[in-house]
């Protein structure tokens, strides 16, 4: 039977609709796009947009509530006269350098005894995680009890098992017991982050190259040496990259434990920033201060990813 | 006449009302919901808080004003918020402040001197301090609400104890200072990066006969023969009757220390005593007060005023200011907020001064007459906001702090004369 055109259902104006998106979204150059537009607008409203204003306060002599002007580089020259951000400057790299090598080291060695077979192995990588899970700002107010002049627990221990004298060393109020603190605190926090991220390195190392290795006559030193720090290089190159920019960024462990005493010794970058550009309002300044090593970082993450690249490929 | 049908009745009055509205741009009254908020800091007195809570409600009642009342705690977090709310032109409409708060937010706040005046007609001339804090370039910026000034807080029982005379002068705290620290009971003096450091610094300062910024508010005269006086006796005060921990200590450090049992004298306002009778601990009947220090050039002390502020944002300035008017205008319910304190908030206007706050307790007597003529931070610099700034980066304390630990005072001075002259050129 010879179908006429006027049989033919007429198509309403919704299902056509449907059908033309449907047809749209077959198109990659269309459904990329799609996919990634909330992703990028959070990004732009959250990351690029606080990230313009940041340079632009930096730029300019911004006063909390005042009319601001253009000023140019003037306030990150007129930093290196500040004897204070100069002592911020040194306290940063000291922080970030030993801390970070600690955390190295340390978390090395804890993925290398998680990776070994333990009894309630999974109960104990879980728990490993706890200082990086529990929030730090509540985290460091336990360490801060615990170096507290009056409560110090640290202290009170060493003083009844003999091994310090009474009062004890001053953690937070002696510079260099300070710095000793914060690092401490933070190798506490980050150790875990580099443990786990190294065990994931180590676990995907083939044991078909140990097996090798000792066949050969390899010891456990040279297999550490030889097999399993060599394949960790480029786990470790990723983990030491964002750990030196959590390290150098560290705010709230400075600003609970000293408040960037004694005598400005532990201030960072972002402590000295918020004092600079809150409490006293020149947020230019401020911003100015959080913003100084934007540049090195940058170099930093550029020089890591191509050594990365380069191991990989 | 012609009758007019409800349908037209209910358009011609509708439109009316509508354009009247446009026109003025100011909504109907009724049904309009007034509600302001209200930021202030947790009082050291926390039965204060409650009582403003109740005020707050009766305030609503009586006047239909909605009154939010949020708290932040201490000083960190309120400058955060201050600068946060005028960065982004919202956030609350009345705010506390204290100090010299008003000066850096003067461009941001409405200009209350109506209400001050009103005020000051009723309770008398606001106090000195209160004028150095809130009283910017001719205009009030913010309302004196209270104020708390910082004594001399000690062990009396300790005291009685060793037989050790009250000090009556920095010197005299030098000598029973040596005696509290062999007895395990150092003095507790902060000498780190808060601002009770700077609340014993500047009396200390002053009463040798120094100053951090000359009176004309532009020439910086910390490095004089006084500040080495100041120096000198810190360093001894350190050694011999301190303890190194006053290094690292917060604001409520001193605190802590006398209430738990292990300062024998601190200087702080009244709060360690009320905390510590509030929390029955066993140190609260032996703690006392006596009248702050003098040195070689007077008696000096630290006060620490508070301020009701209103931002210039804020889209309720006539109710904000009836909250005011009615929290500090009407004597019942200002008394009523003073007793809540417990000494620690005392009236800020001259007639209220001998208040009977001050006799619900026998501890509180070395507090009458005292505080009308203390100086905020700063002094005899005229206040202003690189006041503020030299406050708040913590120049005093630091400056004390190097030469307590090794750094000769010459250079100590050299440090912060540098470092005050920088803010004073920016």
């Amino acid at each position: 039977m010879a179908v006429r055109a006027d049989d033919l259902p007429v198509p309403r104006g919704r299902p056509r609709l449907a059908g033309r998106v449907r047809e749209w979204l077959d198109h990659e150059s269309i459904l990329g796009p799609v996919f990634v537009t909330p992703a990028l607008l959070l990004l732009v409203l959250l990351v690029a947009y606080p990230f313009v204003m940041a340079l632009y306060f930096s730029m300019s002599n911004a006063f909390i509530g005042r009319p601001s002007r253009w000023v140019g580089l003037h306030n990150f020259i007129a930093l290196w006269d500040s004897d204070v951000f100069r002592q911020t400057f040194q306290n940063a790299f000291v922080f970030t350098s030993i801390a970070v090598a600690f955390k190295v080291v340390l978390g090395i060695i804890l993925a290398l005894l998680l990776n070994e077979q333990l009894w309630f192995k999974r109960m104990i990588r879980g728990a490993v995680l706890l200082p990086w899970v529990i929030p730090t700002a509540l985290s460091t107010l336990g360490w801060w009890w615990m170096f507290n002049s009056l409560y110090s627990v640290v202290n009170w221990t060493g003083i009844a098992l003999g091994i310090v004298d009474p009062p004890g060393p001053n953690w937070l109020g002696q510079r260099y017991y300070a710095m000793s603190a914060v690092i401490a605190v933070n190798v506490w926090r980050g150790l875990p982050f580099f443990a786990i991220t190294i065990l994931a390195g180590l676990v995907a190392i083939p044991k078909e190259l140990y097996e090798a290795a000792e066949a050969d006559g390899a010891g456990a030193n040279a297999r550490f040496w030889h097999v399993t720090l060599p394949l960790l290089r480029p786990v470790l190159a990723v983990v030491v990259l964002f750990s030196t920019i959590f390290t150098f960024g560290d705010f709230n462990i400075v600003y609970i434990l000293t408040h960037g005493g004694p005598i400005n010794a532990t201030h960072l970058f972002a402590t000295l920033s918020r004092q600079v550009g809150i409490d006293t309002g020149r947020i230019g300044e401020g911003a100015a201060i959080s913003l100084y090593l934007f540049p090195l970082l940058v170099f930093v993450v550029w020089a890591q990813l191509r050594f990365v690249r380069k191991q990989v490929y | 006449m012609e009758p007019i049908s409800r349908r037209r009745f209910l358009t011609t009055t509708a439109g009316g009302g509508l354009a009247g509205i446009l026109a003025t741009r100011v909504p109907p009254a009724r049904g309009q919901q007034r509600e302001i908020s209200y930021l202030c800091w947790n009082n050291f007195a926390p039965a204060s808080d409650k009582k403003l809570a109740e005020i707050g409600q009766r305030f609503t009642k009586d006047t239909g004003i909605k009154l939010k009342i949020d708290h932040v705690s201490h000083m960190g977090p309120q400058q955060q918020k201050y600068a946060s709310e005028v960065q982004t032109q919202a956030g609350h409409d009345l705010v506390e402040m204290r100090m010299h708060f008003p000066w850096l937010y003067e461009p941001q706040l409405v200009d209350v001197s109506d209400v001050v005046g009103e005020l000051e007609k009723k309770h008398g001339k606001a106090i000195g301090s209160a004028y150095e804090g809130a009283h910017v370039n001719g205009a009030w910026r913010a309302v004196p609400q209270y104020h708390g000034m910082f004594v001399a807080t000690y062990r009396e029982d300790l005291f009685k104890k060793a037989s050790l005379k009250v000090p009556d002068t920095w010197d005299d705290l030098y000598t029973v200072g040596k005696e509290l620290k062999k007895m395990g009971n150092p003095v507790g003096i902060p000498i780190s990066q808060n601002y009770d450091s700077i609340s014993t610094a500047g009396p200390v300062l002053w009463s040798f006969g120094g100053m951090e910024v000359d009176k004309d508010g532009k020439t910086v005269r910390i490095n004089s023969p006084a500040t080495v006086q100041t120096i000198e006796w810190y360093k001894k005060m350190f050694r011999d009757c301190m303890e190194p921990e006053v290094l690292s200590w917060s604001d409520a450090s001193n605190n802590e220390s006398i209430q738990q049992g292990k300062a024998g004298w601190i200087h702080n306002p009244v709060s360690a005593y009320i905390v510590a009778k509030q929390r029955k601990l066993i140190t609260a009947d032996g703690i006392n007060h006596h009248r702050s220090l003098g040195g070689p050039h007077g008696r000096h002390e630290t006060d620490t005023p508070r301020h009701i502020g209103i931002w210039k944002f804020s889209k309720n300035v006539e109710p904000a200011k009836e909250w005011i008017r009615y929290l500090l205008g009407t004597r019942e319910v200002y008394d009523e907020y003073i007793m809540s304190g417990d000494a620690f908030n005392l009236p800020v206007y001259e007639k209220l001064q001998d208040h009977p706050v001050l006799r619900t307790d026998p501890k509180y007597a070395a507090l009458r007459g005292e505080g009308v003529q203390y100086h905020t931070y700063g002094w005899p610099a005229p206040p202003s906001d690189k006041v503020q700034l030299i406050t708040n980066t913590y120049l005093l304390p630091n400056m004390i702090a190097k030469a307590v630990t090794g750094t000769s005072p010459k250079d100590a001075i050299a440090w912060a004369e540098t470092e005050m002259k920088k803010i004073l050129a920016g």
